[in-house]
């Protein structure tokens, strides 16, 4: 078990910006899953309440910003500490990047025609659910130190961009065999696949952010595995 | 990569200390890089300050202290060896003590006693140059030029404890120990001594015995840190407060200790 602080309110107030954290990834999470359900229910009831979410994010990452920054102005963290402020302050803005995504790729996912190629849909929603796992397992490693998990879905990320160029093609092979009218239905796909694909790259961010906080390195970046 | 000799002030292997037969260090090697300030940090009683004392022989006077081990000056001179003299060993290796301790005489011979003691100043115009200098160098010569011939303990806290280090460095040494030298002074003072340490380190090698982690990540380039006697761990200043190799660091360094 980690030792305690000899300072009590430091130690709280540590404990607090991981609670902060927590909660924040808690409506990320909850953000991203709705918005991927969307793909397929197209529900706009669900689609507005991730835009009410993202407000709830906003003030969450204003949250984290101002602990940390109360932290290091009169507690003056060193070593673990002050990784772990820098590490929340890095990933309560991909959190916040997550969730500003989600909310825009629900919003379009809505105004999709429901005549719309039902197996580009079930692809899109296959990506979704990849880049929902990632996004839980990645926090997950946050909040338990695991440097493995991390490390297993930073590599993730590289399925999740094979999957969001597969679906591409596909798109864009469709549009050269159709007409110019499907050309404009087929922008909405791509941005909320390139929404999705974006959602990942912060994951993985996150997941480089969680190394450093743990081992104090950052992590090679070289994607051997991919392209 | 081969090591140049003349890279370290001091060398140290295998030290320990008994007082008694209470160990005080416990078999500690480590090595000062020239004109580097290193800060020894740990909690009370983890032997920082024995080990200062240590370097220029300041525990011979404790009947119950007894050194062993490696000590070498630039690399060749053994310390505790019959080549050097003690006196000869303290010109070399000077040492500001946590309070200010001026003799009480004026500010002027307060900084002549030492080289004219050993022999540095040939004529009086001589000595004047030495005090002007080593007065300049500690900062404290255009507070104190039209009152030479005050009596120093009328200086503040501040300026006596330069007053301390202008006479450290009047009889020319290479290697400056501080036991805790900012203890007793205000933040203002302080910050003054930690610029003059930061500009001595040009000239002169500093290993400074501090409890405040923050004096030791503002003023030093390298850090030990020593923990019931034993050295846990030395590196670079910035590596130690980012990423210590040890878990028993960042536990003390970040006030998890205890």
């Amino acid at each position: 078990m980690e030792n305690t602080h000899t300072d009590k309110n430091f130690e709280q107030k540590l404990k607090q910006l991981q609670d902060d954290l927590i909660k924040m990834s808690e409506i990320v999470e909850k953000q991203i899953e709705i918005a991927v359900n969307v793909i397929k229910t197209k529900d706009s009831q669900d689609a507005q309440l991730t835009q009410n979410l993202d407000e709830q994010v906003d003030v969450a990452e204003r949250d984290v910003r101002d602990l940390s920054f109360e932290i290091m102005t009169l507690h003056r963290p060193v070593a673990s500490d002050l990784r772990l402020v820098f590490t929340a302050l890095k990933v309560s803005k991909e959190l916040e990047r997550m969730g500003d995504h989600s909310r825009n790729l629900a919003k379009r996912a809505i105004s999709i025609s429901s005549s719309f190629d039902d197996e580009l849909i079930e692809q899109m929603y296959s990506l979704g659910k990849n880049v929902q796992s990632m996004v839980n397992q990645v926090l997950d490693s946050f909040f338990k130190k695991d440097e493995l998990k991390a490390k297993t879905s930073w590599n993730q990320d590289a399925e999740i961009d094979k999957e969001y160029k597969s679906l591409l093609k596909n798109l864009i092979e469709r549009m050269h065999n159709k007409e110019t009218s499907v050309v404009d239905e087929g922008t909405k796909p791509i941005l909320i696949a390139k929404s999705l694909e974006r959602i990942g790259d912060h994951a993985t961010n996150i997941a480089e952010e969680v190394i450093f906080n743990i081992t104090g390195h950052y992590i090679d970046l070289k994607k051997s595995d991919f392209e | 990569m081969v090591e140049q000799v003349n890279s370290f002030a001091i060398k140290t292997k295998n030290v320990s200390v008994h007082y008694g037969n209470k160990m005080a260090i416990d078999d500690v090697t480590i090595n000062f890089t020239k004109n580097d300030v290193t800060s020894l940090i740990g909690p009370s009683g983890c032997g920082k300050s024995t080990f200062l004392r240590c370097l220029n022989r300041m525990n011979d006077v404790i009947d119950s202290c007894k050194v062993q081990g490696e000590f070498l000056l630039n690399g060749v001179t053994d310390i505790y060896g019959d080549s050097i003299q003690v006196e000869t060993l303290r010109e070399k290796i000077g040492m500001v003590f946590q309070k200010p301790n001026p003799f009480p005489k004026s500010i002027f011979e307060n900084v002549a006693y030492g080289p004219k003691i050993h022999g540095l100043a040939s004529t009086q115009s001589e000595l004047n140059d030495i005090v002007m200098e080593s007065l300049n160098r500690a900062g404290l010569y255009d507070e104190v030029k039209d009152r030479m011939d005050d009596i120093a303990t009328g200086l503040s806290g501040g300026q006596q404890q330069r007053l301390c280090i202008a006479r450290a460095i009047a009889i020319r040494p290479e290697i400056i120990l501080m036991d805790e030298p900012c203890s007793a002074l205000d933040p203002i003072a302080t910050a003054r001594i930690e610029e003059l340490i930061n500009e001595l380190r040009e000239n002169y090698t500093i290993i400074i015995v501090t409890h405040s982690m923050s004096q030791a990540s503002r003023i030093s380039q390298r850090t030990a840190f020593f923990h019931l006697g034993k050295l846990i761990e030395h590196g670079d200043t910035s590596k130690i407060f980012t990423k210590p190799d040890k878990e028993q660091t960042n536990d003390y360094i970040t006030g998890r200790f205890g």
